[in-house]
């Protein structure tokens, strides 16, 4: 540690950190603009100037590094006037327009020109005229506001690692734009406008809806991916009107992804569902909550009498709070049935598959930062950045800040392929061959840990792999062989090496032997599940399954919606029609299903198939807790009003089984915040034991002459599920599916950029979306986003019965 | 699309650095050397060679005046404005050439003979008013003598 003195006060610091990081960490506030926490040092603004005894000169405080005995001094007259001149020559070319900039209230050249600026300039100069950049969705930008601290530039680049805009020009002509002041186009993460210091970066879904000071900020738990992000809602007036990350709060500590930042809007979607509903002579029509509830009961009962529990069903959602899956695993048990599962069948239950196999566990919370520890990252077949934002930016710290070596195995050109240290380019689900190449190096050149031969299943493996040799697998995966060779001596030299995949249920490239081959190399590399990063899809995926949403004795989502099982089905948050893969079979047996209850948020496309369709109160206008990827229950509040008569989801399964008389557990909602507590607190408590499990490379369809090409289905960064699809902040970014081929095959099958192709698969189901011409895919592969439900990219889609890749063959042409 | 030329020359650049992009300004220079200037599309496809974002390669090239992102015509003329020659005459001399050109400064003439700029100092303030032309310098100059001068650069 390091010790100064700062304005008489002893303080210790870590070595290598500034002055600045020093004074703050310590209390004393330093005046900064252009200083951010997560960024190099720029030393542009010149506001974070002090006094170091026995030097002539005034020291920027945020790139001068804080060294032994050295006595500082912040507030100074000479100081104060320092400051007062630096803000004087900052407000020379700025507008003052406060009045009109929403940004008044909590701006930073606000708030310190109130405290040190003079009132009165001495200098008379040429404003601005620039006309503002509201063209891009989004993110709006005045570029006469701006005071040029670069923090947005530096912040798109090094934190983010996009590069979307920059400083151009000189002088006075200097302005933050895209390359030839184009409109901006990028990932709309948002994370600049939140850098900002000023008002010269917006929200335009903020713009002129309220002064700061008449806000109420809520911090809340994000709704989407697994992560399980802060983000601060505004409200005014009962309605959110923006979201923002606040620096340090949260286990995001202020970052967010276009998701949090945006996403917020699709509770006051004008397609909420405000009432039940029950279907009469054929139609949907609006009804009170005891016909419904009396209904259901009574439907359900005489289904049971007749025809036993087990052909009753449940689905629950990932989505959903703790308590409501909770709720409904109650409400199914006493019932007396088994049937109940989640989409995270096709996701996360793949990996948890993998887990019990090889570890026998079921669930691997990830830690956050655990990345920033890894000196060697290897992220398999994993578009992290996209699925796991905020996860996906520490692999990218750890590559660029603190200088890990990052491998990325991917055939899509994705962030952190781009960022990677080695990005080998294999063919699309090929994942598990390359890992077992990989191994079978490793083991070649007795490379591995020794203590691995101890582990059970170890002679097996080793058996296993015998003919996944280097040069086996680089025909398999289209890499050479000495790629594969090294990437095993990368890891195996790694001290503390880290193995990442995430399979996100609409996902098809990566399955159950995928997860275990990544498994086995942990194994083999002497480490245990502490190495893997597997982080959980959905903000709540490990705390459904660990509700007890999961098929155990009973039917999984495979038995209840692609074979006529089941009698009656009761669906909860989830819209299988759309997101479930197979839509057209699924959609079927929905429809042959003879009682179908949806409760959700929307008239979904299932919603619309049901007998009974319960309206649920959204996330922010309930409460309840989120376990997501990281396993620590958070915990979310309610801000809003539910929606019309709306219910959170565990109540109206509450009063259910109350009308139906059975046993329910707790009876109030303080019953319940016990019994969940007590829930919460034994979950993730499995011990861990570890074995080799080999696998074979293994995909479902193989493209061939007719259907030649491997179209993969995956996640977008601004989508999440089909739920951000309502969102119309995130929609005037993206509102639609595309499909990215690359130019070699776009010219081979007559596909023209931006215009409509149709895709068939080999079962002859086709669908027609908008080509995207791109190398980020590889030749030989599509990758389309799932979430949009018009685009029924999931009438291609298969499920997997083994657990497997449910890869599709396809053809294209230009339409 | 880079000729293969250009590509050489670039590369040739850039490999004297650890970073491609400590060589972007020579880059730059390559290209307006073969081009007259740098268009949006160079400016991607030199992004794309030196490992770089086009925002940032377009911030290096705006950044320096004598980068150019217009297209120039094919001779360059260079007025210098600063304190010495703004004493001994640059006005007339700049009146006279704008007048002959038919354009202002900054302009380039129809038939793309030449474009005309300011400069801030050439070194030649013993010989003000001074201009540039493409490489030549002249100095100690009259509006009399600017014709003979301009008609040597087709």
């Amino acid at each position: 540690m390091i010790e100064l003195t700062i304005n008489g006060i002893k303080v210790q610091t870590p070595p290598k950190t500034t002055i600045l990081q020093a004074a703050l960490a310590n209390g004393i506030y330093i005046p900064h603009l252009c200083w951010d926490r997560r960024l190099t040092p720029y030393g542009g603004c010149r506001l974070c100037l002090v006094e170091v005894e026995g030097q002539k000169k005034l020291f920027a405080a945020c790139s001068s590094p804080a060294e032994n005995n050295m006595v500082v001094h912040t507030e100074t007259p000479k100081l104060e006037k320092a400051r007062k001149t630096v803000l004087e020559l900052l407000l020379v070319h700025h507008p003052l327009d406060c009045p009109i900039c929403d940004k008044a209230g909590e701006c930073e050249l606000q708030e310190l020109a109130f405290k040190y600026g003079p009132a009165e300039s001495r200098f008379a100069a040429e404003r601005k005229h620039d006309p503002e950049s509201l063209a891009a969705p989004l993110i709006e930008r005045n570029p006469n506001r701006c005071i040029l601290c670069g923090k947005c530039v530096r912040v798109c680049r090094e934190h983010q690692g996009v590069g979307a805009i920059n400083l151009l020009g000189r002088g006075f002509k200097s302005k933050v734009s895209p390359a030839f002041e184009e409109t901006l186009d990028c990932e709309f993460c948002g994370q600049c406008v939140d850098a900002c210091p000023v008002g010269a970066l917006g929200t335009k879904p903020f713009r002129y809806r309220s002064r700061v000071w008449f806000l109420e900020d809520k911090e809340n738990i994000c709704p989407y991916c697994g992560v399980g992000c802060t983000t601060t809602l505004s409200l005014r007036e009962g309605k959110i009107v923006r979201a923002r990350g606040i620096d340090g709060t949260g286990i995001n500590e202020g970052d967010l992804c276009p998701r949090g930042r945006f996403g917020f809007d699709y509770i006051e979607s004008e397609h909420r569902l405000t009432t039940p509903l029950i279907r009469k002579e054929g139609n949907l029509q609006p009804a009170t909550w005891e016909e419904a509830l009396g209904y259901i009961s009574e439907r359900l009962s005489e289904i049971k009498s007749r025809f036993g529990a087990e052909t009753i069903g449940a689905i629950g959602s990932e989505r959903c709070s703790v308590e409501d899956n909770y709720m409904l695993k109650k409400f199914m048990d006493a019932l007396g049935s088994k049937n109940i599962d989640s989409r995270a069948h096709f996701g996360y239950g793949k990996i948890s598959e993998a887990l019990k196999k090889a570890f026998n566990i079921r669930a691997l919370p990830v830690e956050l930062n655990a990345p920033l520890k890894a000196d060697v990252l290897f992220v398999l077949e994993s578009d992290l950045t996209s699925t796991h934002p905020i996860y996906g930016l520490k692999v990218l710290a750890a590559k660029r800040d603190l200088g890990a070596t990052l491998l990325v195995a991917d055939p899509k050109q994705t962030k952190l392929a781009r960022w990677a240290t080695r990005w080998m380019r294999i063919k699309p689900a090929t994942g598990a061959a390359l890992v077992n190449g990989i191994m079978k190096a490793m083991l070649d050149e007795g490379i591995y840990d020794k203590k691995a031969e101890g582990t059970h299943g170890f002679d097996a493996l080793k058996e296993a792999l015998a003919k996944y040799t280097p040069e086996k697998v680089s025909e398999i995966t289209g890499i050479s062989a000495d790629e594969i060779r090294n990437a095993a001596k990368t890891l195996a030299s790694a001290r503390n090496p880290m193995l990442f995949a995430s399979i996100g249920s609409s996902e098809n490239t990566k399955g159950t032997g995928t997860m275990l081959a990544l498994m086995d190399l942990c194994l083999l590399l002497g480490r245990g599940p502490e190495a893997l990063g597997l982080p959980a899809e959905f903000a709540d995926t490990l705390g459904m399954l660990e509700a007890g949403v999961r098929p155990e004795g009973g039917l999984n989502v495979e038995d209840m919606l692609y074979r006529p099982n089941l009698r009656a089905l009761y669906i909860m948050g989830e819209n299988p029609a759309v997101t479930f893969p197979d839509a057209a079979k699924a959609e079927e047996v929905l429809k042959g299903i003879e009682f179908l209850v949806v409760q959700d948020i929307l008239l979904t496309e299932t919603a619309q198939m049901a007998h009974v369709v319960l309206p649920a109160a959204s996330w922010a206008e309930k409460e309840g807790f989120f376990v997501g990827a990281t396993g620590k229950p958070q915990k979310f509040i309610k801000c809003l009003p539910e929606t019309g008569s709306s219910m959170p989801d565990w109540q109206i399964l509450r009063n259910l089984g109350r009308l139906m008389q059975l046993d329910m557990g707790a009876k109030d909602e303080e019953g319940l915040d016990a019994e969940i507590a007590n829930h919460l607190s034994l979950c993730f408590r499995e011990q861990a034991a570890a074995s080799f499990v080999p696998v074979e490379q293994a995909e479902m369809e193989m493209p061939d002459s007719g259907h030649p090409l491997i179209l993969a289905t995956g996640i977008l960064m601004q989508h999440s599920g089909s739920l951000t699809t309502i969102s119309k902040n995130i929609s005037s970014a993206i509102a639609d599916a595309y499909i990215q081929v690359n130019p070699r095959d776009a010219k081979t099958y007559g596909v023209v950029d931006e215009k409509f192709t149709k895709i068939t698969a080999k079962d002859g189901a086709s669908i027609y979306v908008k080509a995207k011409v791109t190398d980020e895919v590889p030749e030989g592969m599509l990758f389309v986003p799932a979430h949009f439900a018009h685009a029924r990219v999931n009438l291609l889609t298969k499920p997997s019965a083994n657990g497997e890749a449910p890869t599709v063959a396809v053809k294209i042409e230009g339409a | 699309m880079l000729s293969e030329e250009e590509r050489k020359e670039i590369e040739a650049e850039a490999g004297q650095y650890d970073r491609k992009e400590a060589g972007s300004v020579e880059a730059l220079k390559v290209v307006q050397r073969h081009r007259g200037w740098v268009s949006d599309e160079a400016i991607r496809d030199i992004s794309a060679a030196l490992d770089m974002t086009p925002d940032e390669l377009d911030a290096v090239a705006t950044f320096y005046s004598f980068i150019f992102r217009r297209e120039v015509g094919r001779n360059l003329i260079l007025v210098c404005d600063s304190v010495a020659c703004y004493v001994m005459g640059y006005q007339g001399v700049l009146d006279s050439i704008k007048e002959k050109l038919g354009i202002d400064l900054g302009g380039t003439t129809e038939d793309r003979r030449f474009t005309l700029l300011p400069i801030s100092c050439l070194g030649q303030c013993d010989k003000a008013p001074a201009i540039m032309i493409n490489e030549d310098i002249y100095g100690n100059l009259g509006p009399e003598m600017l014709d003979s001068i301009l008609s040597r650069y087709k």
